[in-house]
């Protein structure tokens, strides 16, 4: 076994569970390894069962985002039973998914990632007054910093001691005190240094965030009966009947979101990347990018959805080609599974492994849950980097808007004509907070689509079908952490295999049978690593990918 | 209540109101089967542990999609925020929590040391107990074995969701990865603090908030416990079905249904049994306390419901489209009967309402073809042979 010296496990703030180990030399990380640390057995539970019955039980992979797992389910049986849904279901389910990934960017950037470059500790510093001025001046959005700011001091104060019993805070420091005057200066030098203000802005946002992630569940509360698990987008289309009221209800909420996205989320992002510019320099990865789409326009057709399916390799970002699904193949060399490797998901297996001991875990053989999909042999990236790329390389028209928003960014960064700087860390982050910008737009749309629809009678929302004996399909569709592909294939009218490729699956992939690492571990080279006690670099560049 | 200035102070900030508030309130005494005179003693008893120190608690994560820990970051008034802030100390919730790594292990088991028998463990997700719970593994270790150690020393557990009460989704059919629930494990090394089972999938953070609201309304884990039922659950939670108090109950009792999706009789919100709504035999809060800050719930929105609380869910209720045929009027849950309801004389009722509706429901058969989920046998005649047996028996 190689020899590690930064070991992260559990890595927290994900959904799921995960183990990170790197060998950092010189300060800089040579070699990594991720392994997931769960196996629950969802493929071999649908054995036998009704294909339409796995919209349910799929969307139980992911509370994060079981919207996009029950829409690629319904998706998969649509595409073996040959069942186009109407116009209005397409809507329907646009506005469903388009909340969900309003939802999950929201919830990723404010909830998860933000404590890797925002210190409350720091925040603790701030000048109320000041703070005002700073917000004004990055054009972001206002709240009661000094109630925010009153409300960190009463729990440092009601505090038995300020590093174990700081609530959600506790220990955040790496083993620091940040409150203590000896260690204050190491604790904040884990953050790149911005103003106090800054990161009392932030801290008020992330507690804002709660409330609008709330706001965009509560718009697949509208539409899907409840967030987590949704419960409307069944084969065949839509359960929800979109009455005038509950259009201008979701319409009301989406407009609020979109208010906040542009208002607060994106001036906070430009306001803290040049803060973390050197995060332009490294984490980029593999640098080959897969995206199977996502909303789909009246045509159904991947490569013209409103993020288009296709793949570009090797950081050119000049090419794009057809995403073909029969190119993929898992390997299983390096994952605890003794089922066949190199099969294409469509014919895949899962079987893991019955017995277990001391040399189970091994970072030189089998070492995850993960499998390791390949395309065309090579490891992809997915997520909402590898589909601003996708639409910005396949561009015309059905683009303009990622082009437009991508480029904005980009000039902001001094990176005017580069979006090669994209494949990298920071880009990553911004390129997620980006889209959901884009999204956002995009929604309001769809609103005044469904309506138009409406009055104009295409605004069908489901189509009947027969469960067909025998039959094979899959659901090529994205989370917002990335492209999702749920493989069905039915006999004697009943589930005989299901296979599901998530994002994690790809990102988070263990080396192949070739010894070549997965999209999150070749990210993880070349990664500075201060001390690697404290890996927060590592953290920052794992937590990118939304694991 | 001025002690709670505080509290009424951040509400405000977000634009609660303390009208708001106390309707938050008057939902959970509905909920707590309470008096609206509850509603000042519910407000005081919230605004209260806001003020007088926190409540040491543990959140961990099993074999979890997450999506209860998702469920409460959905909680409004309060949210998520005042809950982890200003009502419970939870220095460990991997999901949410600052700390990460070996520091993230540290900050939950110095807290649970320093503690000792003064927190509440919240569980999510299942027990997933095949290769020796190396299923899941945290820290390097099984995920099973810190379990008993964070329960051992907890004043109380709450297991949240169906994977924590009995291993949900994972235990169904053939249950590859071993799956069990907090209790059924616990129970089987011996552990006897006391579990609070609130199943469901996810959890609805309103049920989780009402179980800590009950404790310091009737100050102590010992009422709670005695206010259980035989699968310790909360009675006020899951003593009456969602079809009791549906929305679409006077659809039912009308015989007006939905056959498919996406129709007039959907858009007219009918009853959505004919397309196998487990409502009737689902022993749950979602018709009263809805989703969402109160939004909405699955079939308001056109879902049928799916059984989530019910034991073992996935295998008792599917195929979720067909009406069940296994229904046992009277009894909780499917095959294998746990407990006997109180309203055995109610469900009775639905059947007997429902035997004229089922011509129409079989109707539901044809018009959506050949699917293989519902097989085209005379519903009809099916209730009449099973209402013959004394409406127990199984077809």
């Amino acid at each position: 076994m190689p020899s590690t010296n930064v070991v992260i496990d559990p890595l927290t703030r994900i959904e799921g569970h995960l183990r990170i180990e790197a060998v950092s030399e010189n300060g800089v990380i040579k070699d990594a390894w991720v392994s997931s640390t769960n196996y629950r057995g969802m493929e071999t539970v649908l054995q036998g069962r009704a294909p339409e019955d796995a919209h349910y039980i799929t969307m139980r992979i992911c509370g994060v985002c079981p919207t996009s797992h029950g829409h690629a389910s319904s998706m998969s049986v649509e595409n073996a039973l040959e069942i186009k849904i109407p116009n209005g279901a397409r809507l329907v389910r646009n506005l469903l998914e388009g909340a969900e990934y309003i939802h999950s960017h929201i919830l990723w950037f404010y909830t998860l990632a933000a404590l890797d470059y925002v210190d409350p500790a720091q925040a603790l510093q701030a000048n109320v007054a000041d703070t005002y001025a700073l917000a004004v001046q990055a054009g972001t959005g206002t709240s009661d910093f000094g109630a925010v700011k009153k409300r960190l001091e009463n729990l440092v104060k009601g505090a038995s001691n300020p590093v174990t019993d700081l609530s959600i805070f506790s220990n955040g420091w790496w083993g620091y005190n940040p409150l203590d005057p000896a260690e204050a200066a190491k604790a904040a030098a884990l953050y790149a240094p911005m103003p106090p203000e800054l990161h009392l802005i932030a801290v008020a946002h992330y507690l804002e965030a709660i409330e609008m992630q709330a706001e965009a569940a509560r718009i697949i509360a509208l539409i899907g009966g409840k967030f987590p698990h949704p419960m409307t987008s069944v084969a065949g289309g839509t359960a929800w009947s979109p009455n005038d009221d509950r259009i201008a209800d979701v319409l009301y909420r989406f407009k609020k979101l979109n208010d906040w996205v542009h208002g607060t989320m994106i001036p906070d992002t430009l306001a803290i990347a040049p803060f973390y510019k050197g995060a332009l320099e490294y984490g980029g990865g593999c640098g080959n990018f897969l995206a199977w789409g996502v909303f789909d326009r009246k045509d159904l057709v991947h490569e013209n959805r409103y993020m288009p399916a296709g793949i570009v390799r090797a950081s050119d970002l000049t090419t794009v080609e057809k995403a073909d699904v029969s190119k993929v193949k898992e390997y299983v060399e390096h994952s605890w599974y003794t089922s066949p490797t190199g099969l294409n998901p469509q014919n895949g297996e899962t079987k893991a492994i019955d017995s277990w001991n001391d040399q189970s875990y091994n970072l030189d053989g089998q070492y995850s849950w993960g499998k390791a999909p390949r395309y065309d042999g090579k490891p992809m990236e997915v997520g909402p980097l590898s589909r601003m790329i996708v639409a910005y390389v396949t561009g015309g028209d059905n683009n303009a808007a990622v082009k437009s928003i991508v480029d904005t960014a980009l000039g902001a960064l001094g990176a005017a004509g580069h979006p090669e700087v994209l494949v990298s860390l920071l880009g990553r982050v911004a390129a997620r907070n980006l889209e959901c910008a884009v999204v956002s737009d995009w929604t309001l749309e769809w609103c005044n689509e469904l309506v138009e629809a409406k009055k104009g009678g295409t605004a069908d929302l489901f189509e009947p079908y027969s469960v067909t004996s025998h039959a094979s399909g899959a659901g090529l569709w994205e989370a917002p952490r990335g492209a999702l592909g749920h493989f069905i294939n039915i006999k004697g009218g009943r589930i005989d295999s299901y296979q599901v490729v998530t994002p994690s699956t790809w990102d988070l992939s263990p080396r192949d049978k070739d010894g070549v690492r997965g999209p999150m571990e070749e990210a993880l080279v070349g990664t500075p690593i201060a001390d690697v006690e404290r890996p927060i670099e590592a953290a920052r560049i794992v937590r990118s990918f939304d694991p | 209540m001025a002690e709670a200035t505080d509290l009424y102070g951040r509400l405000a900030a977000r634009g609660i109101t303390r009208r708001d508030f106390l309707k938050f309130c008057g939902t959970l005494a509905a909920v707590m089967g309470l008096s609206q005179t509850a509603v000042p003693q519910i407000g005081a008893a919230i605004a209260g542990a806001a003020e007088s120190g926190l409540q040491p608690a543990l959140w961990i994560n099993g074999a979890a999609c997450t999506g209860c820990t998702e469920s409460i970051a959905q909680a409004t008034d309060p949210n998520v925020a005042d809950i982890v802030l200003d009502i419970l100390s939870l220095p460990k919730i991997e999901t949410v929590q600052m700390a990460t790594g070996e520091y993230a292990e540290k900050a939950g088991e110095d807290f649970a040391q320093a503690n000792k028998g003064k927190y509440i463990l919240i569980c999510e997700g299942a027990v997933t107990t095949g290769i020796d719970g190396n299923f899941l593994r945290i820290a390097g270790e099984p995920f099973q074995d810190s379990l008993v150690s964070f329960a051992t020393n907890a004043l109380a557990i709450v297991a949240v969701g169906s994977c924590a009460v009995d291993g949900g989704w994972t235990r169904a059919y053939p249950n590859p990865a071993g799956g069990t629930g907090v209790k059924p494990y616990l129970d089987g090394k011996g552990i006897k603090t006391p579990v609070v089972n609130l199943p469901g999938c996810p959890v609805n953070p309103l049920e989780i908030i009402a179980v800590v609201v009950d404790a310091l309304m009737t100050g102590g884990v010992d009422k709670v416990v005695a206010g259980l039922d035989r699968q310790n659950r909360p009675k006020y939670l899951y003593g009456s079905t969602i079809h009791d108090n549906c929305e679409r109950r006077g659809h039912f009792e009308n015989g007006e249904f939905v056959y498919q999706f996406g129709s007039q009789e959907e858009a007219d919100n009918y009853c959505l049994y004919a397309l196998g709504c487990k409502g009737p035999q689902t022993y749950r809060h979602c018709s009263k306390l809805r989703w969402n800050d109160n939004i909405s719930w699955c079939v308001a929105s056109g879902g049928p419901c799916i059984g989530c609380g019910n034991f073992n869910w996935v295998d008792n209720n599917t195929p979720f489209r067909s009406r069940m045929r296994r229904v046992h009027v009277g009894s909780i849950g499917g095959p294998g009967g746990i407990g006997v309801a109180k309203g055995m004389a109610a469900l009775g009722g639905v059947v007997v309402v429902g035997i004229g509706a089922h011509a129409l429901a079989s109707k539901a058969t044809h018009r959506i073809g050949k699917n293989s989920t519902l097989k085209n046998e005379d519903m009809k005649e099916y209730d009449a042979k099973r209402m013959k047996k004394g409406g127990s028996a199984d077809a």
